[in-house]
């Protein structure tokens, strides 16, 4: 009776059938990477993990990034000395693997012919550096800590994590100046480390006090319950999330709430936060302080924003794609922006030359404004784009920019600090294994 | 062919074919490993021990690559036969959870001290095999190519080895151990010794895939050596089917051309998981004794055929 009915359920045919109309689903919805090829059209390769735990930092930037090129392509593409190119983005998932990282900048760079390759960074650079060393691509990172004085052709020319979170912690000590107690917590691993560094430095420099060291929990961890019952156990007035991927800073603000949690909590994203509103509550999420703006703020139709038609993007990216903007949605197109703008200036998209555009004068376009090409204190290599970060702040349930603040200005006073604790935790350049 | 086949690949699939050839090691190791009978969780960070072990010694001592490979090898050897004191007190389902713990306590001891294995940033710029000149051929190991001739020697070797293990008496024995492990003891074999000489010898093999892998990406961290990697090895074994030495070999090379060649070169980059799942539960559903079933259909009618030939 069961098999008969197990049987007529799901016969070997319907499977088959189901699994070609799956296979049809995926494809049809757009879930190809490639676009439309042209006669004259630059490859650009992006080499980020687009499936797997860490796929939240790199697939909502190639979504963001086929939208500037249709943009781009429609206004006429990249303008070099023989004539426009139209740009076409080819992508490779490297699933967060070296290995798999070091066999896509190969195809990328030996079979697609990509002239800029762009990578989220951390455990995968490692793989291909050696294919950027012996080729001399141009290759960008999300994390600034890949840099190294080895690689001239690594850049970070959109975000230098994690130094622009000393803004948030200096903001909140501005306007907040009666939090003096704070905790704490980060996944131990290379995206968490520097980035409690630089936590220790900001609130330092604030005049916070740590009520306890920092508490490092293992990225395998599902249960943050006891984590956050001992972040609260010595009453602190700020919770500090650190850099944790959206896997830990939503159960970990959803313990906040239900462990009755009230003061502050800082964090360096809160992707998806639409979805811890609904998980807590929107007084609980009030004043939630982090730094990765949506981008129909108005802030960012002031003067000086280098970013085009930002809430344009923002309702464009939310239309395809909607609850899926994140912290990287922008900003592998904005990394495109200054690429263009090099490319353009140099006349040639060849690797070497759009480098040494990029970076004539020492200065450059970021997003967010004039920046300069800075880091050899702390990566051994000017190759980070450094300038204005904004300073975000959940207010009725959205997330509203506070003001931007400089970063340069911050390390030229506190600059000391961050190294000292980046050196307590072996992050310096020439600490790294 | 193996010699040739390179040649006729673009340069991403000759970089897979290198991953491809040090992954049939270890899935090869691996079937070792279950002749006695016990499913190990514990295998791949058993090959991330050989991987650390000879990037240290090469790193740190400047052991020459292929001694530190050998060393690497030798190393997880070691380690296997310390874990085998407590793990083979145990059998079945209660070993696969001892050595899933054995193994995480490894990996949490790489994360923990950053001195010497670099925390959960790993190790990086591990020395790669020198290059060498032998007059009309050049070996620069960046060069996939060079790196799949290195380790197809490597791998053809421990896999001759592999065979004539399982062939001698003490593979016969591994199987008893397997199938009969009362009659065995009965019979005077020391059961227990010979699920730690399997697993002593596999995690060896093991090791030096881990070796092979740390010397050609130049990085190794503890996430390339997790649960997710050892069940890509449990699914090549139970997909290839493991009554066969070809069977898990069979799965892993399906398996991997089909998520990182056809799948890709397909167009469905980021669908890959969702079909390659579908595969799984298609062919668990359609050929519950694996892929080395299929050869054996295959191959024995024509075997059949010959002796009736006069």
């Amino acid at each position: 009776m069961f098999r008969k009915f197990g049987l007529s359920m799901f016969s070997r045919r319907r499977f088959l059938g189901d699994a070609l109309a799956a296979m049809g689903a995926a494809s049809a919805s757009g879930l190809t990477t490639r676009v439309l090829a042209s006669e004259k059209m630059i490859k650009i390769g992006f080499l980020a993990p687009l499936t797997g735990p860490v796929a939240a930092w790199g697939k909502p930037g190639l979504d963001g990034c086929q939208i500037w090129a249709e943009w781009i392509n429609a206004a006429g593409g990249v303008k070099l000395a023989d004539g426009n190119y139209t740009v076409e983005f080819v992508g490779y998932d490297n699933e967060y693997d070296p290995a798999k990282a070091r066999t896509g900048a190969t195809k990328l760079v030996r079979e697609d012919g990509v002239k800029f390759i762009m990578m989220l960074g951390g455990d995968t650079w490692p793989g291909a550096q050696p294919v950027a060393d012996k080729t001399g691509m141009l290759f960008s990172t999300l994390l600034p800590s890949d840099l190294g004085p080895d690689t001239g052709t690594l850049l970070a020319p959109a975000e230098v994590h994690p130094i622009y979170n000393v803004t948030g912690v200096e903001w909140l000590a501005e306007n907040k100046p009666d939090l003096k107690t704070a905790v704490m917590c980060a996944q131990d691993d290379a995206l968490g480390l520097p980035s409690v560094a630089t936590y220790l430095a900001a609130f330092e420099a604030a005049g916070i006090e740590m009520q306890d060291a920092p508490l490092l929990f293992d990225p395998a961890t599902t249960d943050f319950a006891p984590v956050v019952t001992k972040l609260l156990s010595t009453n602190p007035q700020i919770v500090c999330l650190d850099t944790c991927y959206s896997d830990y800073v939503h159960p970990i603000a959803e313990q906040l709430f239900q462990q009755g949690y009230e003061g502050q909590i800082i964090s360096c994203t809160a992707d998806f936060y639409d979805q811890m509103i609904e998980k807590t509550s929107v007084e609980f999420m009030e004043g939630f302080v982090f730094q990765f703006p949506d981008f129909d703020d108005p802030a960012l139709n002031a003067d000086g924003i280098n970013f085009a038609n930002p809430n344009k993007f923002f309702e464009e990216y939310n239309k395809r794609h909607p609850g899926e903007w994140g912290a990287v949605s922008w900003e592998y197109a904005a990394i495109m922006d200054l690429w263009k703008a090099a490319a353009e200036k140099a006349g040639s998209a060849e690797p070497d030359a759009v480098l040494a555009a990029m970076k004539e004068g020492g200065k450059g376009l970021h997003a967010f404004g004039e920046a300069d090409w800075w880091g050899k204190d702390l990566f051994g290599i000017d190759n980070a784009l450094v300038g204005n970060w904004p300073v975000v702040v959940i207010e009725g349930g959205k997330a509203r920019i506070k003001g931007f603040k400089s970063i340069p200005e911050w390390y030229a006073k506190h600059g000391d600090l961050l190294k000292k604790h980046m050196a307590a935790y072996g992050q310096m350049w020439d600490q790294r294994a | 062919m193996l010699l040739a086949l390179p040649h006729g690949l673009s340069f991403s699939q000759q970089e897979i074919l290198v991953f491809l050839t040090i992954n049939v090691l270890l899935v090869a190791s691996y079937r070792l490993l279950t002749l006695t009978g016990e499913w190990s969780l514990g295998h791949v960070v058993i090959m991330g021990v050989g991987a650390y072990a000879s990037a240290l010694y090469s790193k740190h001592f400047g052991v020459p690559v292929p001694v530190s490979m050998a060393l690497g090898a030798g190393t997880a050897a070691l380690i296997a036969m310390f874990l085998s004191y407590p793990l083979f007190r145990m059998k079945g389902f209660y070993f696969l959870i001892g050595s899933f713990a054995a193994g995480e306590i490894i990996r949490l001891l790489w994360k923990r001290f950053r001195d010497p294995f670099g925390g959960p940033k790993g190790l990086k710029r591990i020395e790669p095999m020198p290059d060498f000149d032998l007059g009309i051929w050049q070996f620069d190991f960046f060069e996939p190519v060079c790196y799949y001739y290195f380790a197809l020697a490597v791998v053809a070797f421990c896999l001759w080895l592999m065979w004539r293990i399982e062939r001698s008496h003490v593979g016969l024995t591994f199987h008893a151990v397997h199938w009969q492990d009362k009659l065995a003891e009965a019979a005077g074999v020391n059961v227990r010794a010979y699920r730690t000489l399997a697993f002593v010898i596999a995690s060896g093999f093991a090791g030096l895939s881990g070796a092979l892998l740390a010397h050609y990406i130049g990085t190794i961290n503890p996430n390339s050596f997790d649960v997710e990697m050892m069940v890509f090895v449990l699914t090549w074994a139970i997909v290839g089917g493991t009554t066969t030495f070809y069977g898990p070999i069979l799965g892993c090379i399906v398996l991997t051309i089909l998520n990182e060649i056809v799948l890709r070169e397909m167009g469905f980059e980021q669908a890959r998981p969702l079909i390659y799942g579908l595969v799984l539960i298609a062919s668990i559903l359609f050929l519950p004794k694996g892929l080395e079933s299929v050869v054996q259909r295959l191959v024995r009618p024509r075997a059949e055929k010959m002796e009736e030939r006069p």
